[in-house]
């Protein structure tokens, strides 16, 4: 089983933002999508996760239609993501911004927790050890009690990555997550990712930092003007001449995106908090 | 870093002084309390009552991030409850606790009917239309007057008791009252901690992410109101039952504005803090009886001053109560 997109389009009024895709994405692998700016690639994520709607066409994950789905029940399925600006939840600790990701699971036993304390502590512990499990692979366990919002920049993103991860999703979508980092942050990230993988997962990354996808991807999906425009391995995708066209205007080296990258990354600053 | 953090790291013993202090001070308050007399029994009875309202309003305001200016309609309704129930009105005469528990069911129903109409409104928009809803509820209780004795209200309630204990005086509804503040207290806090807290802390700091780790946000936002509601039912039924008397001047929306300033001047989502915003706006007015205009003109200045120095209210939401006993115990 896998995750289909089914002639899968979005207009937004007179822009057509994804132009009837149709495509695939099998459990166990690293899927890359990339393209240039404006290509629609998060579009594709946003109407995944339900933070869009669709147009027309449509989503399943295992058989099961999430277009029809609202976002938390499309969470609720087995969805979980990061987005292309850092969405934490500032004003609480990082170890808070994992924990209550068990919400869906522990809820109905609120009152309990309200009125039992000693089940409220089990529970809590409970869901603490596995908050930490994770927090230590990203190496944040030093920051648990920090408040979300004061941490560095590339922090934020692995945190943020944790939070998708924490429930062990069936699938997992990425949007840029090594938008802003630093050389030696996106190695890190490379092999945190790599580290991940698991045979039931449907890994999806969105990423213009081609040496990430190269060393992750085991497919690359290329889009361009929300139409897929080439979908391959790695090397098929480096050795396209279309990708680069698409990308460059001209039929250049891939060392040419990687430069675009790198320009694109520089544009980036440091997310700005939202609140003081 | 506040102040009361600060000094926290700097020097522990010396804050757990403070927290010895401030408990040392709330328990011989307590105990003078009784042999005060009737008028300051009844000034500190109304000031647990607006605590119990600041507690209710809280978990919108404060946990969820919802501003909900029309919390005044479920104190209605909990004060109308008790007059209804235990007066001549409708000649009805049942126990006390038992209206308590239509209070609160009641309180809980409006709650979740206000709930549903505004669940896709935030910040100013809520604001304006819960404002509109406490309002609506207050002229509602204006104009039915074959219910409600319209703006003339209800006289002559019956005097409650509890299993045969009478609560007549001032000082039975003192205990009373600080019995279900400790308990809402209670409540509150540990909502705060428990699973249900942490997701309304999830929409209140970005409401699309937290749909996006699965927290259906439309339960959630109607928990919190129901419970925010049924806080200040009991509340009102409370205080009709002290005063024996309501009308509608009672609700008005000065009231629910009072309790949103006592918790925004105390510490926002933080029930210490209530207890600070309430003890302020509540004792000072009764501390400058006296000077008559110039009481309001004061506050004003108070207010802007507390607001300037302390943006985060008296007591920051880092510091709640489990920092306050944490503190004592040394730890
Ligand atoms: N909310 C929106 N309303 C209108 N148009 C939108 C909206 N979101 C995206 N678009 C348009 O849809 C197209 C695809 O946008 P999308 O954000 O998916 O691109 P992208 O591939 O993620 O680009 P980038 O690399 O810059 O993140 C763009 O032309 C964009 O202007
Ligand atoms: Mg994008």
């Amino acid at each position: 089983m896998t995750l289909v997109f089914d002639r899968l389009r979005k207009e937004y009024g007179q822009v057509v933002a994804i132009d009837d895709v149709t495509a695939s994405f099998a459990p166990g692998l690293i899927h890359g999508v990339i393209g240039p700016n404006g290509a629609g690639k998060s579009t594709l994520i946003n109407m995944t996760a339900g933070s869009y709607t669709v147009s027309s066409g449509s989503i399943a994950l295992d058989g099961k239609r999430l277009d029809k789905l609202k976002k938390y029940q499309i969470a609720n399925s087995g969805v979980a993501r990061t987005y292309q600006n850092i969405r934490l939840f500032d004003q609480m600790t990082a170890l808070e911004n994992l924990e209550v990701c068990f919400y869906p699971s522990d809820v109905g036993g609120t009152w309990k927790e309200v009125l039992w304390p000693p089940y409220a502590s089990a529970r809590r512990v409970h869901r603490r050890e596995k908050c930490m499990e994770i927090l230590r692979f990203f190496d944040l366990q030093g920051h648990a009690d920090a408040e979300a919002g004061s941490l560095p920049y590339g922090r934020q993103r692995m945190l943020e990555i944790a939070r998708a991860l924490v429930c062990n999703p069936r699938l997992l979508l990425l949007d840029e997550p090594a938008a802003g980092l630093n050389h030696h942050e996106t190695a890190e990230l490379t092999a945190k990712l790599a580290a991940q993988r698991s045979p039931d997962r449907i890994t999806i990354i969105v990423e213009h930092d081609m040496d990430l996808v190269m060393a992750l991807c085991d497919n690359i999906i290329v889009m361009h003007h929300g139409k897929l425009l080439f979908q391959g391995t790695p090397a098929e995708v480096q050795a396209s001449t279309d990708v680069q066209l698409a990308y460059l205007g001209t039929a250049n080296d891939i060392d040419d995106i990687r430069a675009a990258a790198q320009d694109r990354r520089a544009q980036l600053g440091i997310r700005t908090r939202r609140r003081s | 870093m506040s102040v009361a953090e600060s000094l926290a790291a700097a020097r522990p013993r010396s804050s757990r002084a403070v927290a010895f202090l401030v408990f040392a001070i709330a328990i011989a308050l307590i105990a003078a309390t009784p042999f005060l007399p009737n008028y300051y029994i009844r000034v500190i009875d109304s000031l647990l009552i607006y605590i119990l309202l600041g507690i209710g309003l809280n978990i919108v305001i404060g946990y969820t991030g919802l501003l909900d200016l029309g919390f005044v309609a479920f104190y209605a309704v909990g004060a109308y409850s008790y007059a209804l129930l235990a007066s001549p009105q409708l000649d009805l005469h049942l126990p006390f606790l038992l209206i308590l528990l239509v209070a609160a069911c009641l309180g809980a129903i409006t709650g979740i009917l206000l709930g549903i109409p505004v669940l896709r409104l935030r910040g100013d928009y809520l604001a304006i239309v819960t404002l509109g809803f406490g309002e609506i509820v207050r002229i509602i209780i204006n104009n039915l007057d074959w219910l409600t004795g319209g703006p003339k209200g209800i006289a002559r309630l019956d005097k409650a008791s509890i299993l045969g204990i009478q609560i007549a005086r001032p000082v039975d509804f003192f205990w009373l009252l600080l019995v279900v503040v400790l308990l809402a207290g209670l409540v509150a806090w540990r909502l705060e901690r428990s699973i249900l807290g942490k997701a309304w802390a999830a929409i209140r700091e970005d409401q699309d992410a937290a749909r996006g780790i699965g927290i259906n946000t439309t339960n959630a936002k109607l928990a919190a109101f129901a419970t925010s509601a049924t806080i200040g039912s009991i509340a009102g039924a409370i205080f009709g039952a002290s005063q024996r008397f309501v009308s509608p001047e009672s609700f008005t929306l000065q009231e629910s504005v009072l309790i949103v300033l006592m918790i925004v001047v105390g510490g926002i989502g933080n029930i210490l803090g209530i207890v600070a915003g309430a003890a302020i706006l509540i004792l000072l007015p009764e501390v400058l009886r006296e000077f008559a205009e110039w009481r309001i003109l004061f506050l004003g200045l108070l207010m802007i001053f507390l607001i300037i120095v302390r943006p985060a209210g008296i007591v920051p939401r880092s510091f709640g109560p489990d920092k306050l006993i944490g503190r004592l115990f040394g730890k």
